[in-house]
C-alpha cells in the first residue's frame, strides 16, 4: 500500500480516536455525576441526560470528519483514490483540529456538565442554564470541526 | 418590543370584606400583592391561621397519593390526560362534598394494611425460624422442666460438634439431634436443674445458642402440636391474612371514584390557604384593611369593573410607579414573537424601562436554528409532532410556549433544509441554491455576515437605550461611532475606496474622544484608545458565528453517513432491507435529536453571548400575579 494512503487513514483515524476519547472520558464524567444525584433523586433522569449526553458530541465530530476522510480515498466505493504522499500528510494534518480539540474538550466539557449535574439536583428548574455554560467549551471542537472541515476541502486529490 | 406598562394599585376596604376581596381578586389573578409599608402608614399586619388547613391538604395530598395506585397507566395515555376542570366560581361548592369521611375512610384502610403487612412480616419470620426444627415431633408445649431437669432446645455451630459429643459423654446429659445443616447443627438438650449454673457456662463454652418459642407461636399452636404443626399453621394464618389485605385494596379501590374530587377541593383548599397566608401582606386599622400590589395598566380598568360589587365599601386609587420604586417587568410581544419569550426569560428579564430583546432576536433566532439543522425532513417532523401534541394533549403555559416555538423552528428548517440541505440526506438539488458540502466558503462568509448583521443591530439597540436613558453623547459618539466604523471599516477593507476609511476614521475618533469622559485630557484620550480595543471583541464575536455552518455540515453530513450505511446494508441478502430500514429510522431519529440540540443550544448560545452582550440589561422581576394556582385540576 502506498505510504501517502497509509498516512491519510491514519489522519481520519486519529480524528475518530481523539475525539472518541474526549466524548467517552467526558460522558463518563457527567454520567457518573449524574447517577449518584439520581441515586437520591430517580426522577430527574430525563432532564439529567440531556446534560449526560452533551460531551457526546465531540465524538460525533471526529467520526464525522473520518468518514469526510473516508469519503475522500473513496474507501467505501472500491475504487480507492492514492494520494500522493505529501497529500497524505496533509489529510493527516487536517484532520488534528477537530482530533486535539476534541479531545480537550470533550474532557473539559464533561467536568462542567458534570458540575451541572450537581446544579441541577438543586435548582431543578435551571437546567438550560449548565446547558448554555457546557455549550461555550462545545465552541471550540465546534471550530475545530470547522477548520477540519474546511481544509479537507481545501486539498484535491486527483 | 417594549415592556407592558405597569402601575401601583392601592385598595381601601372594610376590615370586614377583607378575604371577600382577597378571594375575587385571586379568582380575576390580575394583581401582584407587596407587602404595604406598615410602619410608615402606622398599620398593624394580621397574621394568618393557616397550620390547621396545612394539616388538611397533608392528609389529602396522602390520600390522592394512595388512590394513585389505581390510576390507568401507559405513556401515551398519561401524555394526553386531560385534568379534571373546575368553574372558578363554583370553588366554595366543592367543599360541601363529605371529603374529611372519605379521607378517614382511605386512613383506616391504611392503617390496618400496615398492621396486617406487619403482622405477615412477623408470621414470616417465626416460619423461618421454626424451618430447621421442623423434624423436631414433640408438642412444643410440652417443653416444660420438671422438678429435677431443664430442657433446651438450641443449635451449635458444626464446628463445635465433637467437642460437644465428648462432653456429653462425661456429664449426666441427654441429648438429641434434631437437625443438622450445613453450618449447625440443631438440638434438644435435658440436664438436671442441680447443676444448672455449671451446664449453661459449658453451654456457653461450646457456643450454644438457645432457641425460645415466643407468645404468639405458642398460642397458636395446640397442646399435640409439633413443630411441622405449627408450621402449618403459621402458613395458613399468613394465608388469611394475604386474603384480607386483598380485601383491603378492593376497599380501597371502591374509593377511587373519589379521587377526581379530593383532587378539586386540594386545589381549592390550596388556593384557599395561599388567600388567608397572603392576608399577611395587607395592613391593618380597627375598621379598614389596606392592600397594595403591581397590575398592568391596560388591566386596571377591568380590576375596577371587577370590584364594583365591592363598590360601596371600597376605594381603588393607580398611579405609575416612582423613580425610586422597583416594578414587576412583564414581557408584551405580538402573538408571532411571543413564543421567543421563553429565550429571553431563560436568560433573565429586563429590568425595568430598557428594552424587550424578544422581537430583537427572534428572526435570529429562527433562521439561525434553521440554518444549524438544515435538514427538512428532520423539521417537518418536528414541526408536525408538536403541532399534533398541542392539538391533542392542550398543553399550557410555558410549555404550550415552547412548543410553538417548536413548531416555529421546524418550519425555519423545513426551509432552509430544502434550501441548503436536504430531505433525510437526500438533498433536492433544483431547489438548492447553495450546497455547502461543495462550497463551504459561501456558507461561512453567509454565517459571518449573519454574525455582522447581529452584532450592528444590537449595537444599534444599545444606541436607542441610552437614547431613551438620555446619554446623549455616549449614544451618538460612541454606539454611533462604532455603528459607522464596523461597517464602513469593512467597505474599505474590501474596495479599499479612501471615501469608506475616512469614514471610518470618523466612527473610531468619535470612541476616541468620547469614550472615556474624565476631566483629563491624557487619560480620556488613553482610555479612548483603549475603548477602541475593543474591536477585537466586536472581530471574536462575528467569527463566533461561523459554528452555524459547521453544525449545518455536521447534520448533512450524518444524515449521508446514515444513507451510506444503509446502502451498504442492502447489499446484505436477504435481511439486508430490514437491517436497511432499522438504520435509516434509528440513524435520522439520533441525528435529528442531536442536530435540534446543537441548533437550539448554540443558538442560543449566540443570542445570551454575542447579542445581548451589546445591549441588554439583565435583572428584572417577573410578575407573579395572585392567582388561581392548581396541582391536579384546571380551573376554567
Amino acid at each position: 500500500m502506498e505510504l501517502g494512503l497509509t498516512v491519510a487513514i491514519l489522519g481520519g483515524a486519529l480524528a475518530a480516536i481523539l475525539g472518541g476519547i474526549g466524548s467517552a472520558i467526558g460522558v463518563g464524567l457527567a454520567g457518573q455525576a449524574s447517577s449518584g444525584v439520581m441515586s437520591e433523586d430517580p426522577e430527574k433522569f430525563g432532564s439529567l441526560l440531556l446534560l449526560v449526553a452533551l460531551p457526546g458530541t465531540q465524538g460525533i465530530y471526529g467520526f464525522l470528519s473520518a468518514f469526510l476522510v473516508i469519503l475522500k480515498l473513496g474507501l467505501t466505493t472500491g475504487t480507492i483514490v492514492t494520494p500522493a504522499t505529501d497529500q497524505g500528510w496533509q489529510i493527516l494534518i487536517a484532520c488534528l483540529p477537530v482530533a486535539f480539540a476534541g479531545l480537550v474538550s470533550g474532557i473539559q466539557q464533561g467536568k462542567v456538565c458534570a458540575s451541572g449535574v450537581y446544579m441541577v439536583a438543586k435548582q431543578p428548574k435551571d437546567l438550560m442554564k449548565p446547558v448554555i455554560m457546557a455549550a461555550l467549551v462545545e465552541t471550540y471542537a465546534v471550530l475545530g470541526l470547522l477548520i477540519t472541515i474546511l481544509l479537507l476541502n481545501g486539498i484535491k486529490l486527483g | 418590543m417594549a415592556l407592558a406598562e405597569v402601575e401601583k394599585v392601592q385598595i381601601l376596604t372594610h376590615a370586614s370584606l377583607k378575604m371577600e376581596l382577597l378571594s375575587s381578586l385571586q379568582e380575576e389573578g390580575l394583581i401582584q400583592l407587596e407587602r404595604a409599608n406598615f410602619e410608615e402608614l402606622d398599620l398593624s399586619a394580621s397574621s394568618p391561621e393557616i397550620s390547621q388547613i396545612d394539616y388538611r391538604l397533608h392528609r389529602l395530598s396522602h390520600a390522592l397519593g394512595y388512590l394513585s395506585m389505581w390510576e390507568e397507566r401507559g405513556f401515551v395515555k398519561k401524555l394526553f390526560a386531560q385534568r379534571p376542570q373546575l368553574h372558578r366560581q363554583k370553588r366554595e361548592e366543592v367543599l360541601n362534598f363529605d371529603y374529611i369521611s372519605v379521607l378517614e375512610k382511605i386512613e383506616e384502610i391504611e392503617a390496618e394494611k400496615s398492621e396486617v403487612l406487619s403482622e405477615i412480616k412477623f408470621l414470616e419470620r417465626e416460619e423461618q425460624f421454626l424451618f430447621p426444627l421442623r423434624n423436631f415431633k414433640v408438642p412444643i408445649k410440652s417443653l416444660k422442666p420438671t422438678d429435677s431437669t431443664e430442657i433446651l432446645l438450641g443449635w451449635i455451630p458444626l464446628s463445635q460438634l465433637v467437642a460437644f459429643e465428648k462432653m456429653t459423654d462425661i456429664e449426666p446429659l441427654w441429648y438429641e439431634i434434631i437437625n443438622r445443616g450445613k453450618r449447625s447443627v440443631y438440638l434438644v438438650l435435658i440436664y438436671p436443674k442441680m447443676e444448672k449454673t455449671r451446664f449453661e457456662h459449658e453451654f456457653k463454652e461450646l457456643k450454644f445458642a438457645p432457641l425460645f418459642f415466643t407468645d404468639p407461636i405458642l398460642n397458636i399452636a395446640d397442646e399435640k402440636d409439633g413443630v411441622e404443626d405449627v408450621i402449618q399453621k403459621i402458613k395458613a394464618e399468613i394465608k388469611k391474612k394475604k386474603k384480607k389485605l386483598e380485601t383491603l385494596e378492593k376497599k380501597g379501590q371502591s374509593l377511587f371514584i373519589n379521587r377526581e374530587k379530593l383532587m378539586l377541593i386540594y386545589d381549592v383548599l390550596l388556593n384557599e390557604r395561599e388567600k388567608i397566608s397572603s392576608s399577611r401582606l395587607l395592613g391593618e386599622t380597627e375598621r379598614v384593611s389596606y392592600l397594595e400590589g403591581w397590575a398592568r395598566s391596560s388591566d386596571i380598568r377591568r380590576l375596577k369593573s371587577k370590584l364594583r360589587p365591592f363598590a360601596d365599601f371600597i376605594e381603588i386609587y393607580s398611579r405609575p410607579p416612582l423613580p425610586e420604586e422597583d416594578p414587576p417587568v412583564i414581557l408584551e410581544n405580538p402573538r408571532l414573537a411571543r413564543p421567543f419569550e421563553v429565550i429571553t426569560k431563560l436568560y433573565s428579564l429586563p429590568q425595568r424601562r430598557s428594552l424587550d430583546p424578544t422581537v430583537a432576536l427572534a428572526p435570529f433566532f429562527f433562521l439561525f436554528v434553521g440554518l444549524c439543522v438544515s435538514e427538512a425532513g428532520y423539521g417537518l417532523l418536528v414541526a408536525l409532532l408538536s403541532f399534533l401534541y398541542i392539538k391533542y394533549a392542550k398543553p399550557k403555559g410555558a410549555l404550550l410556549q415552547f412548543l410553538k416555538l417548536l413548531s416555529l423552528l421546524g418550519v425555519s428548517t423545513v426551509i432552509f433544509g430544502t434550501l441548503l440541505g436536504g430531505w433525510f440526506g437526500f438533498p433536492i438539488r433544483r431547489l438548492m441554491i447553495l450546497d455547502p458540502l461543495e462550497d463551504p466558503l459561501t456558507f461561512l462568509l453567509l454565517s459571518i455576515v449573519l454574525g455582522f448583521i447581529q452584532v450592528w443591530f444590537g449595537t444599534l439597540l444599545n444606541m436607542i437605550s441610552r437614547i431613551k436613558n438620555k446619554e446623549y453623547i455616549q449614544a451618538i459618539f460612541v454606539q454611533g461611532g462604532w455603528l459607522v466604523l464596523l461597517p464602513s471599516a469593512v467597505i474599505y477593507g474590501i474596495t479599499k475606496q479612501s471615501l469608506w476609511g475616512i469614514f471610518a476614521l470618523f466612527g473610531a475618533a468619535g470612541i476616541v474622544f468620547f469614550a472615556f469622559p474624565s476631566r483629563n485630557p491624557f487619560a480620556r484620550f488613553f482610555g479612548g484608545l483603549y475603548s477602541l480595543y475593543g474591536i477585537s471583541r466586536y472581530i471574536a464575536d462575528v467569527l463566533s458565528y461561523s459554528r452555524l455552518l459547521a453544525l449545518g455540515l455536521a447534520t448533512s453530513v450524518i444524515a449521508m453517513v446514515v444513507n451510506t450505511l444503509c446502502q451498504t446494508a442492502l447489499g446484505i441478502p436477504w435481511l439486508g432491507w430490514l437491517l436497511a430500514a432499522l438504520i435509516f429510522i434509528g440513524g435520522h431519529l439520533f441525528n435529528l435529536g442531536i442536530s435540534f440540540l446543537g441548533g437550539f443550544v448554540h443558538s442560543m448560545r449566540l443570542q445570551f453571548v454575542e447579542f445581548f452582550s451589546k445591549f441588554f440589561e439583565p435583572g428584572g422581576k417577573p410578575f407573579k400575579a395572585f392567582e388561581l394556582e392548581s396541582k391536579y385540576i384546571e380551573f376554567i
